[in-house]
């Protein structure tokens, strides 16, 4: 599971027409393959005290203080024990490193612009963060956008 | 008397070594324009900031000469940079000038090495008139013919008349370039000391294909001293890339050639303890220049980063679980002096980082003198302490924000002089700028005796931009002066050329909390505001104490720790009338944080008889931290918490950072002092 997602598409600009998918529960989200440093196993998360409760605490991967969220509980959904398919996909948004914790991680797609949809502005707490819906033959994956989904801790500051 | 402020010894140093630094390029900048034949905008521009830098630093160092000397050569490149098309009505003459410029300057810094603090400076003032001559050209006062006042057409125009007694036959320095300016730059200093002067070739500044003729074949000078002959020798033995000469009296010569040709040999004979003397003189400043080199900061920096490393490694082989229960003594005794020689390193790379805050002090009293001017107010600048080191990105991050709070001073503090009359405070408004070196910290204070913050008129506008989170009324004085601090005070209504580009007191709050510092500020109406900077002495290495609470590890620095203890009777527990619990130690009451009811923590120790307190002090308050037990004194590399919790605040929290410990584990940094003082 530790394979380095970049290693393979060493082409930048295809990343970006690139999903990575995973699965909360049942449903499939996907986040651009721009952002994805690498894919790891969940580690010992050291707690931090006093921030939001989505924010599990920090890790060290190889000697950087990465902070990890996770998913579940930032899009409102209950907790649920880690087991050995949860892994942590490390993303790099606007040059900040940040660990997302996810259910499972199923797939790389490639897809085209006409298989994408701008999702409704009305909704649940889940679409606020989603920057569109991706429709594949079998499936529908809800395409998360990492700078909404990351922005109430990455706009502080930022003037 | 010296004649620079002792106070400036320190920085005497770092002015040479900087100034020769510019000075070099200024050379590099002024033959390859000459070779090219023109000066182009960029070197224009060059130089322009090379001779402004000098000047100022100059000025700081109170060096006059120097600094007013650098002053007319910028003066004229000024004009220069922004008419470029002038350059022709002074080409000619502006290169001497220059070169003249950076010889004197360059003999000036060989001096203030050498003699340091009783440093006899020379006068330039004959090449201030100069050059204040080329600048009226430019500008159009001073038609260009008056250009051909140059010493060596005048010692021309006496030539006929006054017949010359010394022949002086010098030779340059091989490879020194240049040699007809150089053979210009003799006669022009010798000048001074003879009435009657020509040479051969004539005119040498005038063409450069004579350098060759020069080098070879020496320049020869007729002079006709005003005194003797030895002041002559000396101004030739005094200035720069003199190989060799020999003095010729032309009178005895006529009179008796051999004697001339001894006389010649005398010269000679005497020239090597000439220049070995020269030599002698040249080598003590070398010596002095290698005190200083400059490192390119981000090799400091990866060092700083392999040190860090290292120190986490070796704490990894120390506690190596592999070795747990053994006995090895000889490993120990290894292991001791590699932890002694790593202590070293790591002290030597840190001070290699420090620099004194100084310079940058004394950036902000140019600030002061010329905002002052600017918004005709009146204002000194008082710097305290500006001998205390911090490290160079601490410094170098400090900058902004100092300039920042000393305009925000400037401007919406200090009062005009007819104010602060009518209040009757002194004319002069006083900035004091102060830093002091408590425990791990440094503290620094700016302080204005002006105005001081205005809390309602701060609570109104916060109100208008909709920043209270509570009704006006519950804000205290203090609550509502952090609020000039919150992004979105500041706004674009006040915009004056010194405060308010676009950035506010939060932009200030930022860069000092970027660096891991918390800044507060505290203002008596009508008497002044004073900022407080609390900044950490270094980023880097603490030496800290382990301690858990439930799974989490903390490490609270060594040097706020005064004790640690056991409580064997929960009976010693005092209990305040608000339900925090005390200790009485000695007589004195300490309260006592419970780490893991501070911090949220489900799994630490309840029972106080169970984990154990460590009693910290810090400045002025005292508190004792309940923990579930110490786990050892390690050497932890700070890390700040990535800029992802910038929001949470969690240096108010009491978390300063985060390190890696020897096995991968995570601890979190305690900050002892915002940890009391949320209480």
């Amino acid at each position: 599971m530790n394979e380095n997602m970049n290693a393979g598409t060493s082409f930048a600009s295809d990343l970006k027409d690139r999903y990575l998918l995973f699965n909360i529960d049942d449903t499939k989200y996907g986040v651009s393959l721009e952002y994805v440093l690498e894919i790891i196993n969940v580690q010992t998360i050291t707690q931090v005290p006093g921030v939001a409760h989505y924010i599990k605490g920090i890790i060290n991967l190889r000697g950087k203080i990465i902070p990890i969220i996770d998913v579940r509980l930032k899009l409102g959904l209950p907790e649920r024990e880690y087991d050995d398919k949860t892994c942590i996909i490390v993303l790099n948004v606007n040059e900040v490193q940040v660990g997302v914790i996810v259910d499972r991680v199923s797939e790389v797609v490639n897809a085209e612009n006409s298989q994408l949809s701008v999702p409704s502005e009305v909704g649940e707490a889940t679409s606020r963060y989603l920057s569109s819906i991706l429709e594949l033959e079998d499936k529908i994956v809800l395409i998360i956008d990492c700078e909404k989904f990351f922005s109430s801790e990455l706009d502080y500051g930022q003037f | 008397m010296s004649y620079i402020d002792p106070t400036m010894r320190d920085m005497l140093d770092t002015f040479v070594h900087e100034t020769e630094t510019m000075l070099e390029q200024l050379d590099e900048i002024l033959l390859e324009s000459e070779r090219a034949g023109s000066l182009s905008e960029d070197h224009i521009g060059g130089i322009f900031r090379i001779t402004h830098t000098i000047k100022g630093s100059a000025a700081m160092m109170g060096i006059d000469g120097v600094s007013n000397l650098s002053h007319a050569v910028e003066d004229v490149f000024y004009i220069l940079r922004n008419y470029p098309s002038k350059l022709d009505l002074v080409f000619d003459t502006i290169f001497d000038l220059v070169f003249q410029t950076s010889d004197f300057l360059k003999k000036e810094l060989e001096k203030l090495q050498d003699q340091g603090l009783d440093y006899v400076p020379d006068d330039p003032s004959e090449l201030i008139d100069k050059l204040r001559l080329q600048a009226a050209i430019l500008s159009g006062e001073s038609p260009a013919d008056r250009t051909e006042d140059a010493p060596g057409e005048k010692a021309q125009d006496g030539g006929t008349e006054t017949p010359a007694r010394y022949k002086l036959h010098i030779f340059f320095n091989d490879d020194v370039q240049m040699e007809n300016i150089r053979a210009f730059m003799l006669l022009s200093q010798l000048q001074g000391c003879c009435d009657y002067l020509s040479s051969d070739p004539e005119n040498p500044e005038s063409d450069p294909s004579l350098s060759e003729e020069i080098a070879k074949n020496g320049f020869i000078i007729y002079c006709n001293p005003l005194s003797s002959i030895d002041e002559v020798r000396q101004t030739i033995e005094s200035s720069l890339n003199v190989k060799s000469y020999e003095i010729v009296d032309l009178l005895e010569h006529s009179e008796d050639e051999k004697e001339g040709e001894h006389a010649e040999g005398q010269a000679n004979a005497d020239l090597p303890s000439a220049s070995q003397t020269a030599a002698a003189q040249k080598s003590s400043p070398k010596n002095n220049k290698q005190s200083l080199i400059s490192v390119n900061q981000a090799k400091l920096d990866q060092l700083m980063d392999l040190v860090g490393e290292i120190v986490t490694a070796e704490s990894m082989v120390g506690s190596n679980p592999d070795l747990r229960g053994l006995k090895l003594d000889n490993f120990t005794k290894s292991f001791r002096e590699l932890r002694k020689l790593t202590n070293e390193l790591q002290d030597i790379v840190m001070s290699m980082r420090m620099v004194p805050l100084q310079t940058t002090f004394h950036k902000m009293d140019r600030l002061v003198r010329d905002i002052s001017k600017k918004l005709s107010k009146k204002a000194e600048l008082v710097s305290v302490g500006g001998d205390t080191e911090v490290d160079k990105t601490i410094n170098d991050a400090m900058v902004d924000p100092f300039m920042h709070m000393i305009r925000n001073s400037m401007d919406h503090g200090i009062e005009s002089p007819e104010e602060r009359l009518a209040a009757g405070k002194p004319e002069v408004g006083r900035i004091t700028l102060s830093a002091r070196n408590v425990g791990g910290e440094i503290v620094i204070e700016i302080t204005d005796d002006g105005r001081g913050l205005d809390a309602e008129k701060i609570l109104e506008k916060a109100e208008r931009n909709g920043l209270l989170t509570k009704p006006i009324s519950a804000y205290t004085d203090k609550e509502a002066f952090t609020l000039i601090m919150a992004p979105g005070f500041s706004t674009s209504t006040e915009v004056t050329e010194f405060s308010g580009r676009g950035v506010g007191m939060d932009v200030v709050r930022k860069n000092v909390e970027q660096i891991g510092g918390t800044i507060s500020i505290s203002s008596v109406k009508g008497q002044g505001t004073t900022f407080t900077i609390k900044i950490p002495l270094t980023l880097a290495i603490v030496n800290g104490m382990n301690i858990s609470v439930g799974k989490t590890i903390f490490t609270l620095p060594i040097a706020s720790i005064s004790q640690s203890f056991k409580v064997n009777d929960p009976k010693q527990i005092l209990r305040n009338t608000n339900g925090t619990e005390m200790i009485l130690i000695r007589g004195e009451c300490y309260p006592i944080v419970r780490l893991n009811h501070y911090f949220g923590i489900p799994d630490g120790a309840e029972d106080i008889t169970e984990g154990i307190l460590i009693q910290v002090n810090n400045n002025d308050s005292k508190a004792c931290i309940f923990a579930d037990e110490l786990i050892g004194e390690f050497q932890v590399v700070v890390k700040p918490f990535p800029i992802f919790f910038s929001k949470y605040d969690l240096k108010r929290r009491g978390l300063s950072g985060c390190s890696i410990l020897g096995d991968g584990t995570i601890s979190l940094i305690l900050d002892s002092n915002n940890l009391i003082c949320e209480l």
